[in-house]
């Protein structure tokens, strides 16, 4: 089943285009690498799925639902409010920076949500949230403060924060580039697992022995166009695109 | 002098004084009820988009900030009279004219707390709310304001501070609040004891202000 389509999409920033002709889908189940040098539109391409940004023009449609459209006239149509809302929550993100709120426990970082925007009561909220923690490996953690956590931790609490409105797909942005190569591991770890249970993903990220491993599908982006798209594997470790090649090479001599 | 063994003249020197010293707290009350609310009000407006919300607010704040409170207090008082055509006759309450230009005047200062403090919360806070499905309503008083506050409570504790001293100033259009009455008692009794009691009044204030301010930041101290 599909859960993300992507077609002829367009984006810039003040006359200069960020993404070109982008188009791409992502099916149920599946873990999405994408990988690419800084600057190439990465994030640009999650902030447009997740109503950050918009579209200059293109398509795109998240499980079965048209988030926007473009007309004959060359006009991008994005859908209604309220079905831009669903939409919304169709999508969970985790960000580099993990933007934890500081002000709320680790629990009421992740019940937050369920409780006022989902309408879920609290006991509900916090039974659901104490599951996902414990599956972080974060049990103990409930009453800290993000202030209290080590990066790799605020990162698994981002991440049980947007699992807790149960997304039909998890974005990440570079989860782990903020993070030294212990905690990346921790984040990973929990990625993986996610993975297993077969999360629908779509992952941003430098780690490409992760993406090899646990990506099916992997995106090389280059100047805001896929230069290359197919299996994670193949993408990684034979590429067909000289600058794909000459990139995994830069990486390789790190 | 005062003669203190003067049982009679000391409570009554002491009731006009106590009297004096309600209006003074009434003025310090309604200003902030008034202008604590109107300044992120004020805030918002300041930080819009739209050129033609935002340009008369920062002039607004640029004319309270930029003139003194005293001018501001008298202009608001007996300006209408004067602007209003002749046969209105207008006047109204001196009370209603100096709690109107204080909340105008603190307001001006609180917005440009509001939106420092507002401004150093980063973009982030607000992706990670909407991305959750927050409304813009919900980011602001659930995730933002809550940090605002607690970034802003210093500069807002000075910005009390000054209040409860310049409540002096309602006295030039002749509200009788504690400064006044402790004027014309001194000049009434020669004395110099009035001003003093006035004085030692503002002090303990300005102390209990900064006690409950103490208390909110240690309330919130609880998170970084
Ligand atoms: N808000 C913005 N305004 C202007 N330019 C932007 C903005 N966001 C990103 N860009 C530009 O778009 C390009 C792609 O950026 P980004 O999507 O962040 O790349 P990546 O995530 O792959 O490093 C860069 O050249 C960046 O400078
Ligand atoms: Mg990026």
């Amino acid at each position: 089943m599909q859960m993300l389509k992507v077609e002829h999409l367009y984006k810039g920033f003040d006359g200069k285009p960020v993404l070109k002709n982008v188009s791409f889908e992502l099916n149920k189940g599946e873990v999405l690498a994408v990988i690419g040098p800084s600057g190439s539109g990465k994030s640009t391409l999650l902030r447009c799925l997740n109503l950050l940004e918009k579209v200059d023009s293109g398509n795109v449609t998240v499980a079965g639902e048209t988030m926007c459209y473009t007309d004959q006239s060359g006009k991008v149509v994005y859908a209604p409010g309220n079905t831009l809302r669903s939409i919304r929550l169709k999508l969970g993100m985790v960000f580099q920076s993990f933007n934890l709120f500081p002000h709320f426990s680790v629990l009421r970082n992740i019940t937050e949500a369920p409780m006022r925007v989902a309408k879920m009561p609290r006991e509900q909220a916090e039974k659901a949230a104490m599951e996902l923690l414990e599956k972080m490996g974060m049990s103990d953690k409930a009453d800290a403060y993000p202030y209290q956590l080590s990066g790799g931790q605020c990162q698994r609490v981002a991440i049980a924060r947007a699992l807790a409105m149960k997304p039909d797909i998890l974005l990440f942005d570079e989860p782990t580039s903020a993070l030294d190569p212990q905690l990346t591991i921790e984040v990973l770890k929990v990625i993986r697992l996610l993975a297993a249970e077969h999360m629908t993903m779509m992952v941003v990220t430098h780690e490409m022995n992760f993406a090899r491993d646990v990506a099916d599908r992997a995106i090389f982006m280059h100047d805001g166009e896929i230069l290359e798209e197919g299996n994670a594997r193949e993408v990684l470790t034979n590429p067909t695109h000289e600058k794909t090649k000459a990139f995994l090479r830069g990486f390789n001599e790190i | 002098m005062i003669n203190f063994t003067d049982w009679e003249s000391t409570t009554k020197l002491l009731r006009y004084l106590a009297e004096g010293s309600v209006t003074t707290l009434k003025v310090f009350f309604l200003t902030l009820l008034f202008s604590l609310p109107l300044g992120l009000i004020v805030a918002l407006g300041r930080m819009s988009k739209h050129w033609w919300l935002r340009e008369p607010i920062k002039l607004y704040i640029l004319i309270m900030r930029g003139t003194p409170l005293l001018l501001q207090l008298v202009f608001i008082y007996y300006g209408p009279y004067y602007i209003l055509p002749k046969w209105l006759n207008f006047s109204y309450d001196r009370f209603v004219a100096a709690i109107l230009a204080f909340s105008l005047n603190y307001a001006a200062y609180f917005a440009e707390i509001y939106r420092g403090g507002i401004e150093s919360i980063s973009l982030g806070q607000y992706e990670a709310a909407w991305v959750l499905g927050f409304t813009r309503v919900q980011t602001f008083f659930r995730i933002v304001l809550p940090q605002v506050i607690k970034r802003i409570l210093p500069a807002t504790s000075n910005e009390v501070i000054t209040l409860v001293k310049d409540t002096a100033l309602v006295h030039t259009i002749g509200v009788s609040e504690l400064f006044r009455v402790a004027k014309n008692e001194a000049a009434r009794t020669l004395a110099v004891t009035p001003i003093f009691v006035a004085g030692l009044f503002y002090l303990v204030m300005n102390w209990v202000v900064t006690k409950v301010f103490e208390m909110a930041e240690k309330k919130l101290d609880y998170y970084r």
